[in-house]
């Protein structure tokens, strides 16, 4: 067992070279927040590349930033937010569910889980903002992808690749990422004791309207507590819409008009609650399994009470579900997920149950051999993260 | 532009080649001259050449089973949509089967209630939006060949339009694809979920210019309409000053849903061609159109005049009514077409800048312009730094050809020189597949070129597009337009 802390690029080709020899994978890790996501791995070298941190360049006027892959995520939108700008895929503090520090993590971490939060139904995820980046492949070379413009068509779109491989493709040392203007302000509007049905109906119609929603959430009963959100009967619906004053006033107006009818009242702590709903803030400080079921938005009501979980909650107008719900129901949530066209993550669970249950929803054949060839296109010998997505990836 | 030798094994085979792929397609098989000189290129009209034979599926079992036979022949395949790649996409080859996809052209599903529009290859990008508008929804993606260029062709290409500056590109609104594989077998990647598990496959796909599958399928994000949309003009006497207005634009934070230049020589030439109405004498126009509440609308322009002002615009105006709007844009659209009246000879460039850069590039693009003694006009994405100048001259005259194939190439390098891109939306096709080098490294495009072999390991799709052949006789690319003459006139431009 070995810990190779890398101070630059440099030494990470070193490393990785070395290790080509040897034949020995690591387990990349940055500041460690998520080291319990993903498919249960014994990778006896940790490849640690914290010291890759630090801004390289913010151009605002361009809406666009660079930054070395270990730089933590509260000092890029620390940034950011001097500017009014934001990053459009929202990446949420997944770190307290796994047992981590809060706001520990790094771009690259959120960039290598697909991290993003409920702004994410408005901006795209992750993977819609990452325009390039460098790394090192699995043959110790450093390369790079993409470029530095929002508008850009040269050569394959790698950087999609690389968002979400759970640093199975490679070790990225910097990226550039298009950033968003915030808001000047923001309203966070409830509608309380909406049933599920009603609450995933009524939120769809929100989602459907043009008024550019930057949260669509449903917090049952069961999961309300955390959130403070006061009585909410059987569960609230959670609209957050945006802009300056004039544009923020006509479209609450709006809202009304569409809801009209429904008594729609506006939560003062909405940044934050939007924030928490994003961390998965209520299975905090509970033990337990937790899933993500990916679903179309109209099936969010059936796929829920099939699931039946005791406690649970919804993102992205009922396209993302949160399941307190034990690793052992992969068989039957799986079922729901592809009866409906989506997919189950084991999101968070025991070493052991991350390496008996698929976390990642299998593929099909063809799908799988494709995904096993891609791996090796950037990584042939199998170095970086071996089987943290799939196994054999 | 150096193509390889066709096969003399395959040409050889021919009429057993034809024979196969008529016991798999009852009709749909063209082998005539005639027939087969339809698809002989595409809206790169500089090259030409008629493909082995072109087979017309309209399922996508037809087209597993002819991806199965040409791989099981060694045979490599062209796929083409519509076939107004700017790029060369589509170019056939002499050994080559060309597969279109025009007859898969069904809308499979529309489903409002997940904001999404399941449909063939070969539906027409327009057709989607004209699909749902009676709903109140778009495809947001808007190419300028909307109305011929087709969904299949949009994914391989990723393709854009005015108004990706605020809504994104293909690949931004594209939530999943069936893929036909170079062997036949298909696979789902994503579909109508936000989040598809696994390696983002798909975001791999789009863009890939048909070099790693064919697109049987695909699921495209659709979009609320907006209430209210407005279009101002802002018109200068200085083109910097433009390229200042648009920097300055977005770095307040506001971004439009579309932000268009045009200059001086343009302007002239639209103006006699359909009389938008832009002002003459102007040395540059920007086209902006903002959408969103009525508030935010009325915000923006009232931002948009301040900073226009402050930049050096001497005339401001907001399209009075939709009449007036439609006029607005007419102009732009019509801008190609307008200039290849003019210009006996034109080439048009795609390169991205970053949007700061804009004042800089376009003075030392006139200063270039001169150096080469050709005129050129600068029409383009002014909002995600996308320019398209069009170099004018004049192939019947010595060496006019060449100097405005330098004059491209170096504008071009400029773009990458200042941090910026070859290609912002035409795709590298067989165009800008020479200039490649220019921007990525032999590590970088070794990478890429390992992730084709990833899913085309006999490198049967779309040979020769994109990556620099090994001994590349370095020549710039552009789409060549002569007498005139612009491959399919009745498209607007952009």
């Amino acid at each position: 067992m070995a810990h190779f802390a890398i101070a630059d690029e440099t030494q990470l080709v070193e490393a990785v070279c070395a290790a080509r020899e040897t034949r020995e994978p690591f387990e990349i890790v940055g500041r460690g927040t998520k080291r319990a996501y993903g498919r249960a791995t014994s990778i006896a070298n940790t490849l640690d590349v914290s010291a890759l941190s630090g801004i390289l360049a913010y151009e605002h006027d361009e809406l666009v930033i660079t930054a070395r892959a270990a730089t933590p995520l509260s000092e890029i939108e620390a940034l950011l937010n001097q500017r009014q700008q934001r990053l459009g895929f929202d990446p949420a503090d997944w770190g307290p569910l796994f047992g981590a520090r809060a706001n520990a993590g790094t771009i690259g971490g959120a960039l290598s889980a697909n991290i993003d939060g409920p702004a994410r139904l408005r901006f795209g995820a992750a993977r819609d903002h990452l325009l390039g980046y460098r790394a090192v492949n699995g043959l110790g070379e450093v390369y790079k992808a993409g470029g530095r413009v929002v508008k850009n068509v040269t050569g394959f779109d790698l950087s999609k690749l690389m968002c979400g491989a759970m640093g199975t493709l490679g070790v990225l040392t910097e990226v550039t990422l298009r950033v968003y203007p915030r808001a000047p302000e923001s309203a966070t509007l409830i509608v309380r004791d909406v049933g599920t049905e009603d609450g995933f109906a009524l939120l769809r119609r929100v989602w459907s309207s043009p008024f550019e929603p930057t949260g669509l959430a449903y917090i049952p009963d069961c999961a309300a507590k955390p959130f403070a959100l006061g009585d909410c009967g059987q569960g609230a619906a959670l609209m957050r819409v945006e802009g300056a004053a004039e544009p923020l006033k006509e479209k609450i107006a709006a809202l009304r008009t569409l809801l009209k009818g429904r008594a729609l009242d506006r939560v003062d702590n909405g940044e934050a609650i939007l924030a928490q709903i994003g961390a998965g803030a209520a299975f905090l400080g509970r033990d337990g399994d937790i899933w993500r079921l990916s679903v179309p938005q109209a099936s969010a009501a059936s796929c829920v009470e099939r699931a039946n979980a005791p406690i649970w909650f919804a993102d992205w107008a009922g396209g993302l579900l949160w399941l307190g719900l034990p690793a052992t129901s992969a068989t039957a949530l799986r079922a729901i997920g592809a009866r409906a066209g989506g997919h189950a993550t084991l999101f968070r669970a025991s070493a052991e149950s991350r390496a008996s249950v698929p976390v990642f929803q299998s593929e099909s054949a063809a799908h799988a051999t494709l995904t096993k060839s891609v791996k090796a296109a950037f990584d042939p010998l199998a170095l970086f993260n071996p089987g943290r997505m799939f196994e054999g990836v | 532009m150096l193509f390889a030798p066709p096969d003399p094994d395959i040409l050889a085979r021919r009429g057993k080649i034809l024979a196969g792929l008529r016991g798999i397609l009852s009709d749909g098989v063209v082998s005539e001259p005639a027939g087969l000189a339809a698809f002989d290129g595409d809206a790169l009209t500089a090259y030409r050449q008629a493909p082995l034979a072109c087979v017309l599926p309209r399922t996508r079992d037809e087209v597993s089973a002819l991806l199965r036979f040409a791989s099981a022949e060694g045979i490599p395949v062209i796929p083409r949509g519509a076939g107004t790649s700017l790029s060369g996409g589509a170019l056939p080859r002499a050994d080559a089967i060309l597969i279109g996809l025009g007859r898969m052209n069904r809308i499979v599903e529309i489903d409002l209630e997940n904001r999404c529009v399941v449909a063939e290859p070969g539906v027409t990008n327009l057709a989607i939006s004209r699909a749902v508008e009676k709903d109140g929804f778009y495809y947001a993606p808007d190419p300028s060949s909307q109305i011929a260029c087709t969904v299949g062709g949009n994914v391989a290409e990723n393709s854009g339009g005015i108004h990706c500056l605020k809504y994104g590109i293909t690949t931004n609104n594209l939530l999943g694809v069936e893929l036909a594989l170079p062997g036949g077998e298909r696979v789902q990647l994503g579909g109508k979920t936000l989040q598809p598990g696994g390696l983002d496959l798909l975001g791999v796909v789009a863009g890939s210019e048909g070099l790693l599958g064919i697109v049987v399928e695909a699921t495209l994000r659709i979009l609320p309409k907006p209430p209210v949309t407005r279009t101002v003009m802002a018109a200068f006497r200085d083109v910097p000053c433009a390229g200042l207005c648009v920097a300055n634009v977005i770095a307040a934070g506001i971004i439009p849903a579309a932000m268009e230049f045009m200059d001086r020589r343009c302007i002239d030439a639209v103006e006699d061609y359909c009389r938008p109405g832009y002002p003459r004498g102007a040395e540059g126009i920007l086209l902006i159109e903002l959408d969103g509440v009525e508030a935010e609308v009325t915000d923006a322009v009232a931002q948009i005049e301040q900073i226009a002002r402050e930049a050096g615009a001497y005339e401001f105006r907001a399209a009075a009514d939709e009449a007036e709007r439609a006029r607005l844009w007419a102009g732009r659209k019509a801008a190609f077409p307008a200039m290849g009246r003019l210009a006996p000879d034109m080439l048009c460039m795609d390169g991205t800048i970053p949007r700061r850069k804009l004042p800089d590039v376009l003075a030392r693009m006139a200063e270039m312009s001169e150096r080469h003694g050709l005129g050129f006009c600068n029409v383009f994405h002014a909002g995600d730094g996308n320019l398209h100048p069009l170099i004018i001259f004049d192939v019947m005259k010595p060496g006019e050809l060449a100097r405005a194939e330098e004059f491209g190439a170096e504008i071009l390098k400029l773009c990458v020189d200042v941090g910026g891109v070859l290609t912002g939306e035409h795709g590298v096709g067989v165009e800008k597949r020479d200039l490649m080098p220019l921007m990525f490294s032999d590590t970088d495009l070794a990478q890429q070129g390992r992730v084709k072999c990833a899913f085309d390991g006999a490198s049967l799709l779309n040979p020769g597009k994109v990556f620099p052949m090994l001994s590349a006789c370095v020549e710039q690319g552009h789409m060549h337009v002569t007498g005139g003459r612009v491959p399919y006139p009745n498209l607007p431009r952009f």
